[in-house]
């Protein structure tokens, strides 16, 4: 008897589900889901400098949240790109960094908690003159903490990055890894390990097309 | 004919040296350990079985036939203390840490800490006629530091062979000499030590030439005489001097980059006490005492492709105290002491290594010991410090011992602790140009320095705490202890403890500006709250009277109050594996770091009428936190742990009758090796000794 009432309730509840979707159809757009992006390297390390710091070319890594997919650096003064990567930093298509209308701040929480964002919410842009970053640089600054003893950066749990692409649209992105493969060193690892494996982001995002604040 | 009274005159010399060597076989029935006296937990002798609070003694016998030569040797096999590793070997009593401990040599206190640590290493274990450990905060008699409680180191006062001569060697090359001298005349008695330690050091990290342990070479001696004025006055002096040497080419890692140096270190200590003792009369008196210590140290580091690099620390102590012991009547005993320190450290980490930091206090005790009933005790205590350099500090402290039985007893005791700012938190001037150009600035010159380096033009921003710097207050901690003795039967025994403690105002170094570069300016606040809480089980029994089996465990949580709070409040997240943030939850918080729940020790202990001995000890302590690596800053179960593990040392030997003794033993027989979290473990090592006494 109880089976066949839960079953008549699933059954009626379906149904309204069913109506209520038909209904707002035209409204809802397909619920965003989020994409990952791994092992997007960023200014890898080459060697070791006399001073005892890891040497690299200096380059930095362009991507379009929009396309998901990386842009030729050739592109940098250009709004085709969303977010750069170099080292442990990240820049956003605004200032002096790019001529797009990019902003970003950086939200305590979870990923999937930031369902709108808030209306009291400021963007900051780049300026690297004054060397202030819309996603500041440096650690416990942002998005990773890095420890001196074990020479090994970990992004910090609860915390989104919140970006306004170099269109206008927002996204959203939480740091998964910095190191090759999304595979965390541990603090045993050697030392080439430590150099080498370094400054590979695995992230995941969720951009929002229709310039709403709402994922 | 003349071979009769040859023949007789061995026979009386083997007579002689029968009762020598009898009379200094210390009875070990569980019974006699009761009435061991202890001298730190009240300042007044008092029996074991008497006391009310908890108190471990460690006699000469234990750290003879252990094969302990360090105090961390010893110490390590104690239940509820952990040997700690960086800036030498400290030790953590109950879960707090090694600056939370007061050292004593025969009651005066050991300075010379670095970053809060005093290197136990430094301290020979040759002439030592007991450690007694009190447990549980014990500032109401001793002040800044007794906060965990208090290690009292007593050297050997009594009077036995006049000259003993000890020698042991063993694994990486370390050769353990000392020579010790008893004279005794009708009222002048004098005790020397002279001990000699050296080492080649280990290396326990595979294919690496730098070394965990470094060449060292230590000298120290112990001078004692003992005068007696008169059968109601005596005068005690008391002289030692550490001389230790360390040369190491130290490997230093730096974003993948080693840099090869050759460091040097050369550390005096130097103690001298004297005190003058007088009794009134049956019922009064009083001793006079005068103490002056020295701790310097001279690091020198020749890097072979850099600048030379030189750091110093020269701390000093004197004190005067009096104390007068008064027994108003049978059940009423009476402690009033009252002393000055004079204390001050020059170091190249402030502003000038030239300038002596000063710090002088003056303080008073009192403690009342009242036995309502021979099955009651209650004593009641308080001191007070006044310092010049931070707020002065009222330590009260309540315990009592109830006989509820004559095979139980049960003792409680709550007391207040505290610890004083140190020097390096109040006059810190440290600029580390190498990590980022970062600075630690001491809590009492902060203001003065950050607002000299505005007027230049040098500082950023300041934040909101920096506002709030000011006088340090001292770290509190109130402990609370309840002991139950359990007597089972003349063979066993049983002793379960619980504990907590409740620290506050702990003093934490905070970011409170940056310079225009950006880089970080630090100093030190009040910030932090604590608890370490738990329990403790002890226990024996004698199969026979050869065998005794003996043990200890600790149970042990501890935690951050304030993040505690703050996980509970939800608001501290932690990553799964794949990196995903999600909301942490207070069972996965493991509390402080550097503290395991579980240590577990063990003992077998073999003696045989005819001097043989053997004895086999196992050390357990379960997994501890050492770095914070899944994005949030507390500790949690998905953080880097250093492995739980098992260490089992053994030692045999026998004492001949004619004052000639051989030991041999092996520590960490299993071979467990952690480099990086356990530099002070060296792999399996072994060492031969022999000592011989010239008896009279």
């Amino acid at each position: 008897m109880k089976k066949n009432l839960t079953k008549i309730g699933l059954f009626l509840s379906l149904g309204l589900a069913l109506v209520a979707c038909r209904k707002d159809e035209e409204t809802i757009a397909v619920p965003l889901s989020a994409i990952t992006v791994s092992n997007l390297a960023a200014d890898t390390v080459t060697g070791l400098g006399v001073d005892g710091r890891p040497q690299s070319a200096g380059t930095t890594t362009y991507y379009s949240l929009v396309d998901n997919k990386v842009i030729a650096s050739t592109d940098a003064a250009s709004t085709k790109w969303d977010v750069a990567f170099s080292s442990t930093k990240i820049l956003v298509n605004s200032g002096t960094s790019g001529p797009g209308l990019g902003g970003a701040f950086v939200f305590k929480g979870l990923f999937d908690d930031l369902k709108t964002i808030p209306t009291d919410s400021s963007f900051s842009t780049d300026n690297a003159n004054a060397a202030s970053y819309a996603i500041p640089l440096g650690s416990g600054k942002a998005w990773y903490t890095y420890d001196g003893l074990t020479t090994l950066v970990s992004p910090i749990a609860g915390r989104v990055l919140v970006i306004r692409t170099a269109t206008g649209n927002y996204a959203k992105i939480e740091i998964l890894n910095y190191y090759k493969g999304g595979i965390t060193l541990p603090a045993t690892a050697s030392v080439n390990d430590k150099l080498f494996k370094q400054r590979y982001y695995t992230f995941r995002y969720i951009y929002q097309a229709n310039g709403s604040k709402t994922f | 004919m003349k071979k009769i009274p040859s023949a007789i005159f061995f026979l009386g010399l083997l007579q002689a040296t029968n009762l020598t060597a009898q009379s200094r076989v210390v009875k070990d029935t569980l019974q006699s350990n009761g009435d061991s006296v202890v001298v730190t937990a009240t300042r007044t002798e008092r029996k074991l079985n008497n006391l009310t609070v908890p108190v471990t003694i460690i006699n000469a016998k234990t750290i003879q036939q252990n094969g302990a030569l360090r105090l961390t040797d010893i110490l390590k096999e104690q239940t509820g203390l952990n040997l700690t590793s960086g800036f030498g070997a400290g030790i953590q009593l109950q879960g707090l840490n090694p600056d939370y401990t007061i050292i004593l040599i025969n009651g005066e206190p050991l300075v010379g800490r670095t970053a809060g640590v005093l290197d136990l290493n430094r301290i020979a274990l040759g002439n030592i006629k007991k450690i007694e450990i009190v447990k549980g905060p014990s500032s109401s008699l001793y002040g800044s530091e007794a906060m965990a409680g208090v290690i009292n180191i007593i050297t050997d006062a009594t009077m036995g062979a006049p000259l003993t001569i000890g020698l042991r060697y063993g694994t990486y090359n370390t050769l353990d000499a000392n020579i010790e001298t008893k004279l005794q005349s009708k009222n002048f008695q004098y005790q020397g030590f002279v001990n000699s330690y050296n080492t080649d050091g280990y290396s326990i990290r595979p294919n690496s030439n730098s070394r965990v342990t470094t060449p060292v070479g230590r000298y120290s001696t112990t001078q004692q005489i003992k005068w007696d004025l008169s059968n109601k006055t005596n005068f005690l002096l008391n002289a030692r001097f550490t001389n230790e040497k360390i040369q190491n080419e130290i490997a230093v890692a730096n974003n993948g980059v080693t840099i090869y140096s050759i460091g040097k270190e050369n550390i005096k200590d130097v103690n001298a006490s004297s005190s003058l003792n007088h009794r009134f009369n049956s019922t009064l008196k009083t001793s006079l005492r005068l103490y002056t210590t020295t701790y310097d140290a001279v690091q020198n580091l020749l890097t072979i492709n850099g600048l030379p690099y030189r750091d110093v620390l020269n701390h000093n102590f004197k004190r005067i105290e009096n104390q007068t012991d008064w027994d108003l009547n049978k059940k009423l005993q009476v402690i009033f002491g009252a002393g000055a320190v004079w204390e001050g450290v020059k170091s190249s980490r402030y502003d000038s290594e030239k300038v002596r930091k000063q710090n002088d206090i003056q303080y008073a005790f009192t403690q009342w010991e009242w036995k309502p009933s021979e099955k009651l005790t209650l004593i009641g205590g308080v001191r007070f410090d006044q310092n010049t350099q931070f707020a002065s500090a009222y330590s009260p402290k309540l315990s009592m011992l109830y006989k509820w039985h004559p095979q139980h007893q049960f003792r409680l005791s709550i007391g207040q602790g505290f610890k004083a700012p140190d020097f390096r938190q109040l006059f810190l001037d440290f600029t580390n140009a190498a990590a980022g150009s970062y600075s630690v600035f001491g809590s009492a010159q902060a203001q003065q320095v950050i607002a000299k380096l505005e007027t230049l033009g040098q500082i950023g921003n300041l934040f909101p705490n920096y506002y709030l710097l000011k006088a340090l207050k001292p770290e509190y901690s109130n402990g609370m202890h309840f002991t139950w003795d359990w007597k089972i039967n003349p063979s066993s025994a049983l002793s379960v403890q619980l504990f907590r403690n409740d620290i506050k105002n702990l003093i934490e170094s905070q970011q409170v500006g940056t310079y225009i570069s950006g880089a970080q300016i630090y100093s030190y606040l009040n910030i932090g709250r604590a608890f370490t809480t738990g329990f403790e089980v002890e226990g024996q029994h004698k199969f026979s009277s050869n065998f005794t089996l003996s043990g200890g465990y600790q149970y042990l949580i501890t935690g951050d109050k304030d993040q505690v709070a703050e996980i509970k409040s939800g608001t501290v997240y932690t990553k799964n594996s794949q990196g995903y943030s999600r909301l942490m939850k207070l069972n996965e918080y493991v509390g402080l770091p550097n503290t395991s729940k579980h240590k577990l020790q063990a003992k077998i202990n073999y003696n045989s009428p005819k001097g043989y001995y053997l004895n086999v000890r196992a050390i357990y302590r379960s997994k501890w936190a050492v770095n914070n690596n899944n994005g949030n800053e507390v500790f949690d179960n998905g953080d880097v742990f250093a492995s739980g593990y098992v260490a089992i040392n053994s030692a045999a030997g026998k004492s001949f009758k004619n004052g000639l003794s051989i030991q041999c033993g092996v520590d960490n027989i299993s071979n467990y090796i952690d480099a990086t979290n356990l530099p002070n473990l060296p792999g399996r090592t072994f060492y031969t000794s022999i000592k011989y006494e010239f008896l009279q």
